[in-house]
């Protein structure tokens, strides 16, 4: 048996999706033949996570991270490739991985709308076969990180999303899983509730040991939470390494912002690239490699009229979006 | 396993009192059509003195016994669980270490039975009121034959179901396959007219298909209307289609369930 808790190897989906062009004559040659195309979803994807490590999972839309997260958890079959999870393969279902392992998607729910989330976990208490007393602490410890209390009595359909999405991680660590994938478990949610829910995995890491694996959108889930980044594009493996490593090798930049007195009518390509900053439309941005700041800014310092000069690194969104890019 | 069951008809069982409004609709479409059938066979009988030997008051007794074991044995898996399949909500409960259509949906259609029972009890208490069958005929004997064959047929009905529902993971039109099935249903259970009126070679084939199980078989125990050598055919057939319908349910789950492909998030 390997070290590792999850180990990927080539691990392939590719999708047949049925295609057919718009009008009544292509709907009609449809249902007689139907044409196919291949999506490949994810493609020869390979990596290792080792116990008790928590790692980000990142890529564009249809990239194939959810993908990838269901086949690991059991929901889909790959078309290539296999997967070993705490030593099970995941799509076999076997109950012994089903009761070591979670999985929150925050755009699914696992607990019935129609009755308080109290009754949910009583359900899940008795698929998971979790003993009276150890229930009772697992959910002592959960109602402290995430205050479930006040939430257990209303039907779930009456909570909000954030007290949703408390119960629903909660939910589906009540059975103290092992290993645990994260599909975007903190979409929707204010800045205070992601806080929080960032905030009860760490914990919920440090003193479980558990494995977690996590896609979000939100950069700041991701370098609060995870030293190492695994980045897939197309379906295929982009990067797989720490996070700080991963600016210094993606984009090893300084951006540098300078306000001019006149700032339509300076050429300011000769000092680096020119990028655009969205956040930030009074200055203008240039792009220059760590190594060469010290030199460019001295020079524009000394021949252009800047009111405002400012020397920062690179969002770790706008590093993970050049990452994809390539 | 019993826990399991327990709190699965807890959560289920309050799930479907959510939506007892809903269940009032679906008691009225399942008593619509065997009041029908009711209605024209009792008057064909009555201006023809009898179709087949079958009189008015037959007919009555038929029907009346019918819609309480159609009450039994139906479900309404393609219903509450097709659509899962279709926009992934599946995937909650296949992560979880119980089998979702064994477990989860078999208790929830319990449920469903059982409070669906509640609205029909009353309902079948005044029809019997306003036709007034004659129940001489039946016998302790036949009904507690009935009850081991409504379960067969119950269960039969739910395995059968919950195949063809699977044909879901395939293709998006299942409802159109479930239509066909009902319609061989209604054909062969005997609930369009009872299988005695139907022609011979008809009959011939209705007493080796499960269908029979469903309405036409306890309807005729309870009545006391079969031979004992009618009895344990009936039965046989039922227990080699309890093994037939095991065998194709996991045929098309196990095959089913490696097509899914969990949409949407």
């Amino acid at each position: 048996m390997s070290p590792d808790t999850i180990l990927v190897d080539q691990l392939s989906k590719t999708y047949q999706v049925p295609e057919r062009e718009g009008g009544f004559g292509a709907a009609v040659r449809s249902f007689f033949k139907r044409k196919y195309k291949d999506v490949k979803a994810v493609e020869r994807v390979s990596f290792r996570i080792e116990p008790g490590e928590v790692v980000g999972f990142l890529g564009p839309n249809g990239a194939g991270k959810t993908t990838t997260l269901k086949m690991l958890s059991g929901l889909l079959h790959p078309t290539g490739g296999r997967a070993s999870v705490l030593g099970f393969t995941p799509w076999e279902r076997k109950p012994e991985y089903l009761r070591a392992m979670t999985l929150v998607m925050g755009q699914r729910n696992r607990l019935s709308w129609d009755i308080p989330a109290a009754d949910s976990f009583l359900l899940n208490q008795a698929i998971y076969r979790i003993p009276d007393d150890e229930y009772k602490k697992t959910y002592k410890e959960l109602n402290e990180l995430l205050e479930l209390e006040p939430l257990m009595k209303k039907p779930v359909r009456n909570l909000s999303l954030g007290e949703r999405m408390k119960c629903e991680i909660a939910a589906g660590l009540l059975h103290r899983p092992k290993v645990l994938f994260l599909d975007e478990p903190t979409i929707g949610l204010d800045i205070t509730g992601q806080a929080r829910i960032r905030e009860f995995l760490r914990e919920y890491n440090r003193l479980t040991g558990a494995t977690i694996l996590l896609t979000s959108h939100y950069m700041a889930d991701v370098t609060a939470l995870c030293e190492r980044v695994i980045i897939i594009d197309h379906g295929q493996l982009k990067y797989d390494g720490g996070l700080t490593d991963l600016s210094r090798k993606i984009a090893p930049f300084k951006l540098i912002g300078v306000m001019l007195a006149d700032a339509a009518t300076h050429d300011l390509s000769r000092y680096g690239t020119e990028v655009q900053n969205e956040e930030d439309t009074g200055k203008r941005y240039i792009q220059v490699r760590a190594e060469d700041v010290t030199r460019a800014t001295s020079e524009m310092l000394s021949t252009l009229p800047i009111h405002d000069i400012t020397i920062a690194d690179p969002s770790i969104e706008s590093v993970i979006e050049q990452a994809f890019n390539q | 396993m019993l826990n399991i069951f327990k709190r699965l008809w807890q959560v289920n069982w309050a799930e479907q009192w959510q939506y007892r409004a809903n269940l009032i609709m679906y008691l009225l479409y399942w008593l619509v059509s065997p009041i029908i059938y009711l209605a024209v066979w009792t008057s064909i009988a009555n201006s023809k003195g009898s179709v087949n030997g079958f009189t008015a008051g037959d007919f009555v007794n038929y029907y009346l016994v019918l819609l309480v074991a159609d009450q039994l044995t139906s479900n309404i898996v393609i219903h509450n669980f097709a659509y899962k399949i279709q926009d992934g909500a599946l995937s909650s409960e296949l992560i979880r270490p119980i089998h979702p259509m064994l477990t989860n949906t078999l208790v929830n259609n319990l449920a469903f039975k059982a409070l669906i029972l509640i609205g029909f009890t009353p309902v079948w208490l005044i029809l019997t009121l306003i036709f007034k069958p004659d129940f001489s005929g039946v016998t302790w004997q036949g009904v507690l034959l009935a009850i081991p064959a409504m379960l067969l047929g119950f269960i039969v009905g739910f395995l059968l179901s919950a195949a063809i529902t699977s044909v879901a993971f395939w293709t998006t039109r299942v409802y159109s396959i479930h239509e066909f099935y009902y319609a061989l249903i209604l054909l062969f259970s005997g609930q369009f007219v009872p299988l005695t009126l139907m022609p011979k070679l008809v009959q011939d084939i209705a007493q080796f298909l499960p269908f029979q199980l469903f309405m036409y078989y306890p309807v005729q125990l309870i009545l006391g209307k079969l031979t004992t050598p009618q009895i344990i055919q009936g039965f046989v057939v039922g227990f080699v289609w309890l093994g037939l319908s095991i065998l194709f349910f996991n045929f098309v789950w196990s095959r089913g369930v490696k097509k899914y492909s969990a949409v949407g998030a």
